[in-house]
């Protein structure tokens, strides 16, 4: 159970699931990042990410890859629509009314999919599911590789676009500190609105991106929704390369709990993290204990 | 506050009437149901409020309260206990437990403290489920059939709802109550006047918990059978939540009436579209949260008094009504 072949092939499942963890928290960081706003409602977005692969692939036989980049835009105007409607009015009352406003956008669409999909599990099988390369001896499934050079490949994208476009820098100077934004002309009502956009539409194409790996149901999302928040706790809330840093955290330690428990109590391991690091982590988490207004 | 005590009266008429029904009709088992299962959700959505409403922490982890009362309740009596007995001991356990939850979390401001909470209710689920020697794991307990009769279920319900609103509304009036109110509207102006907030809220927290608890008890004794997917699913958790911000978040009597509201529509809706209740209640939270964050205890306050300035949707705390309890 320990041997040292066991060992790294469990740590190269884990830095694979860090890829996929890392994307899939990116849009909650980014619209935290950007209006302090926690979006409850990304559950929901991922799963409707996830079926909107399903559809796409029954109709037109679009490969999931293909179907998670057809996903940002229809995602991304979808973000910006609830946001001009719903999230912009409650953006400046209580943190509270703003994160009860997402969890009943999360309900309405977690049941109008029961409503179009039903309640059963779906999965995507595509010709290369049950393949696997073979690497120094070490099996690894091919879609999780494919899942993982994707997730870096966009995620080194986005990194450009945030260091050498406008947008990119007007929405990273809107997180260091919007009034500042303001009084440089930033327009924060439209980097609010454009971050939101991006927040679902990264929601939407990971939704794809998990279609590869596991079957889906319209309750599927939850449990990725405590991981993400776990993700972005532990990366430091606002840091977006701290993502990356909280996923791996993350993806590790669920990989090597199993060694020691039941495989079952898996996702309870994610929120003992989100709660350790809630209460101990100082780093993190002192910026937003001085930040709360 | 005169208004207040002079809703005590009515109080005492409308409960006494309730009281009647199961003596009138008591072969009307649907009512009596109906009874039953609308008062376990006022018990609950007052208890909720204690510390949600009146000190602004909202929780999305009730379940784990309910599920350990159904299922303190339920080894108990297979233990041989009276059902009687096994109530407060399922309020302590559950009471006991919110110290483990509340002490790390209660400390974590407004919002970071509802996320915390919302994997409670799942994390214990998935333990009850492993924890199989027990609990019996996926396959649930069955319990004892010999049970007392609907009216006497109808009947303690009653009481349970009627002890967490008395308990409430002395609360709200108390000096503990006004702590509550107070660190809601300024944690650190509260702590500079010398409330004990750390204190307050896991009171708030420990007696909230104790009622849910008991509920879950009754609700498990009621049932004869518990299983982890339903005393401690989601859905559980935030009923409560809705129930509170239907009626009026912070207010004694918004539970109340939200409690009401929640069941009637949940008990049409399931009957009809049995996926469709939680579509429902998403949009009722939407809708409340755009136009009337104080429910439709302040809906009803403001088509009383048109005069009064009407403040912008959300623009302060929920449950700034409180003030005025209908």
């Amino acid at each position: 159970m320990f041997s040292a072949q066991n060992l790294i092939s469990i740590g190269i499942a884990a830095l694979l699931t860090a890829g996929l963890y890392a994307i899939m928290s990116y849009g909650l960081a980014i619209i935290y990042g950007v209006m302090k706003v926690i979006n409850l409602s990304h559950a929901g977005f991922l799963m409707l990410g996830a079926f909107m692969t399903l559809v796409y692939f029954q109709w037109w036989h679009l490969d999931p890859v293909a179907g998670a980049f057809v996903n940002l835009p229809v995602f991304f105007v979808a973000g910006w629509v609830v946001y001009r409607i719903l999230v912009r009015r409650v953006a400046t009352a209580l943190p509270i009314a703003s994160l009860l406003l997402l969890f009943g956008l999360w309900l309405v669409i977690q049941n109008l999919a029961v409503a179009i999909w039903g309640g059963e599990d779906q999965s995507i099988i595509t010709s290369y599911t049950y393949k696997a390369l073979t690497l120094f001896g070490f099996r690894i499934p091919v879609t999780r590789l494919i899942v993982f050079a994707v997730a870096l490949a966009v995620l080194s994208i986005l990194h450009f676009a945030l260091g050498h476009t406008f947008i990119g820098k007007a929405l990273r100077a809107t997180v260091q500190d919007p009034t500042a934004g303001l009084l440089v002309g930033i327009d924060t009502e439209q980097i609010s609105a454009m971050a939101f956009g991006l927040g679902t539409a990264f929601a939407g194409f990971a939704g794809s991106l998990l279609t590869l790996l596991f079957s889906f149901n319209p309750d599927f999302g939850g449990s990725f929704q405590l991981k993400s928040f776990t993700i972005i706790v532990l990366g430091g809330l606002e840091n977006l390369a701290g993502v990356t840093v909280g996923a791996a955290v993350l993806a590790f330690t669920e990989s090597y709990a199993v060694l020691f428990m039941r495989a079952s109590l898996q996702n309870v391991i994610a929120y003992a993290l989100l709660v350790v690091a809630l209460v101990v982590m100082p780093g993190g988490i002192g910026q937003f204990l001085q930040r709360r207004s | 506050m005169p208004r207040a005590r002079i809703a005590v009266v009515p109080a005492l008429v409308v409960g006494v009437m309730l009281a009647l029904v199961p003596v009138l009709a008591p072969r009307n088992i649907t009512l009596i149901n109906l009874g039953f299962l609308t008062f376990l959700f006022v018990a609950q959505g007052v208890a909720w409020n204690i510390l949600g409403g009146y000190a602004g922490y909202v929780s999305f982890g009730y379940a784990a309260f309910f599920g350990l009362g159904a299922y303190t309740t339920a080894l108990l009596w297979l233990g041989g206990w009276p059902p009687v007995l096994t109530y407060p001991v399922a309020g302590v356990i559950a009471a006991a437990f919110s110290l483990v939850v509340g002490v790390p979390t209660l400390r974590l401001v407004g919002p970071y403290f509802s996320i915390a909470t919302i994997g409670v209710g799942e994390a214990m689920r998935i333990l009850m489920l492993n924890l199989d020697r027990v609990t019996g794991g996926a396959s649930g307990l069955n319990l004892p059939t010999s049970v007392p009769s609907k009216s006497w279920f109808y009947l303690v319900a009653l009481l349970f709802a009627a002890a967490a609103i008395a308990a409430a509304a002395v609360i709200r009036r108390s000096q503990f109550g006004l702590g509550l109110l107070a660190l809601r509207m300024d944690l650190e102006a509260a702590e500079g006047l010398g409330v004990p907030t750390a204190l307050f809220k896991n009171l708030a927290h420990i007696v909230s918990a104790f009622i849910v608890g008991a509920c879950g008890g009754l609700y498990a004794t009621y049932l004869q059978y518990v299983h982890p997917d339903t005393v401690f699913s989601f859905t559980q958790s935030i009923s409560l939540v809705l129930i509170a911000l239907i009626g009026g978040i912070g207010t004694v009597w918004g539970p109340v009436v939200g409690a009401v509201v929640f069941y009637a529509v949940q008990d049409y809706l399931q009957t009809r579209y049995p996926t469709f209740h939680l579509l429902v209640y998403g949009a009722l939270l939407i809708v409340i949260l755009l136009f009337e964050p104080n429910g439709l205890v302040g809906l009803a306050a403001r088509l009383r008094r048109p005069r009064t300035p009407v403040t912008p949707a959300g623009a302060r705390p929920a449950g700034a009504g409180a003030e005025r309890p209908a």
